[in-house]
């Protein structure tokens, strides 16, 4: 692996740690089981493993962000989560917070890409 | 399938008792799902229960990951107490074995071999561990039994910008070594006089072998000696912990090393004069030895030693805690003519 590369392994990992968690939120209007978060996650190009998912969505209950409940009616008993009413303040606040982000973000790389075009 | 609970269990029993059956069925679960998603509508194949196994990676890793409570013995809160305690007692411990050797050797020198087998022994069999094991043992209670409460205690207090300590200026700071050596020293003495203090005196050789030690203290007071002397140096360990903690010389620092010089003076004072603490046969003693015979000059310049020991005792004694507080005084006078300046 170059060095580049190194780096860039440890900086993402630094990065998604914060996103991974709105994106769980941003999933859980709805009851999901852990698997089909991942899979769903997945599906809209947001790539999580498992075995952090796992005890994040856990992490998250714990704290009141979110709701559990067995169901044990289907072919084997899955664990569905779903945002508490305090986990649905916090995501709104924390999506606001997210779009200043990213506003602000663009609008940093774009100067600097200007700035490039311009030599 | 066998290898899979295997692997739940791996996870599960490194979790606190109340999680592990709730995360050991939604792991269950898991795996069967990943399977299924794996190998479709075919046949789960043992080499499919490996992949995914490995896919959820190291049991531990994962068991890390649902675990987020703290994961050490000894906090950042209390580390740097941690090792100035456990610098100063391994200090200690090693001052006072050294010193055990040395006088078995001069008692009994042809075993040195023997005694410096047991010095370097005791090191790995006794002292390291011992003071390791203690030390560590009441840190990590303390730790355990406060719970995060410590943490929560320095984000209490609170924080403002003027609250932030001077920078010491050199005339006025204590060397750590300084306090350190001190308490060593005190511990040092302690010791000594607790298990050894009939050889405190002088040591009487005969043939090269140690024929008997004719003791400057007496013997019938050793009891309220000892332990006026636990107080003394008790009150020179607070003292130098004190100096520790303030880091620098301070009025109150000299006041509170004022305070106690002046105890212990008092509590010297009052041995030497009520208590009889010097050996009231101690020329008899020295002559039976036949070191000096009585009429000779010698005897009689012994005696006058002898006699005004209390004397110099008190002289000594008196200068030196006095000098302690002087030298303290003018370190802070210094310093703030200094800042004054």
């Amino acid at each position: 692996m170059s060095e580049a590369h190194k780096h860039l392994d440890k900086l993402m990992q630094e990065l998604r740690r914060g996103t991974i968690t709105i994106g769980a939120l941003s999933q859980l209007h709805q009851p999901q089981y852990g698997y089909s978060l991942v899979t769903t996650l997945k599906e809209k190009g947001i790539y999580v493993e498992p075995g952090t998912l796992y005890p994040l969505l856990r992490r998250l209950e714990k704290q009141g962000l979110l709701e559990s409940k067995w169901d044990t009616n289907e072919t084997r008993p899955r664990k569905y989560y779903l945002l508490s009413e305090l986990g649905k303040e916090v995501l709104d606040l924390l999506l606001v917070e997210w779009q200043n982000m990213v506003t602000s973000m663009e609008y940093l790389i774009k100067e600097r890409r200007e700035e490039n075009g311009d030599h | 399938m066998e290898i899979i609970n295997r692997y739940v269990y791996a996870v599960s029993k490194r979790l606190p008792e109340a999680q592990r059956n709730d995360v050991a069925d939604e792991l269950h679960g898991l795996i069967e799902d990943m399977l299924e998603e794996r190998v479709q509508d075919t046949e789960v194949t043992e080499q499919d229960v490996e992949s995914v196994l490995v896919e959820l990676g190291h049991p531990r890793s994962l068991a890390r990951k649902y675990r987020d409570r703290k994961k050490y013995v000894i906090g950042p809160e209390l580390y740097d107490l941690y090792i100035l305690v456990l610098k100063i007692a391994l200090i200690s411990t090693i001052a006072v074995n050294t010193a055990v050797f040395v006088i078995q050797v001069i008692f009994n020198p042809l075993s040195i071999l023997d005694y410096f087998v047991n010095y370097i022994v005791s090191f790995f069999t006794v002292v390291i561990p011992m003071v390791f094991g203690w030390t560590t043992f009441g840190f990590a209670f303390v730790e355990y039994f406060s719970e995060g409460r410590m943490e929560k205690l320095e984000l209490e207090k609170g924080w403002k910008p003027s609250s932030l300590p001077p920078v010491p200026e050199k005339k006025r700071q204590i060397k750590r070594s300084e306090p350190i050596t001190g308490i060593v020293i005190y511990v040092l003495l302690i010791i000594m006089l607790s298990f050894s203090s009939e050889y405190f005196g002088i040591w009487i050789f005969q043939d090269d072998e140690l024929a008997g030690v004719v003791p400057f203290l007496n013997e019938a007071r050793y009891g309220s000696l000892i332990f006026l002397a636990f107080i003394i140096f008790g009150a020179g360990i607070v003292k130098e912990c004190m100096k520790l903690f303030y880091e620098k010389w301070t009025y109150k620092l000299v006041t509170f090393t004022a305070i106690v010089n002046f105890v212990v003076m008092a509590l010297v004072l009052f041995m030497i004069t009520r208590m009889q603490i010097w050996n009231p046969t101690f020329m008899n003693e020295l002559m039976q030895y036949d070191l000096i015979t009585k009429g000779s000059e010698g005897y009689d310049v012994v005696r006058q030693i002898w006699e005004q020991l209390t004397f110099w005792t008190v002289i000594f004694l008196v200068f030196g805690l006095l000098w302690d507080l002087i030298a303290g005084f003018i370190k802070v006078r210094k310093a703030k003519v200094k800042w004054n300046i």
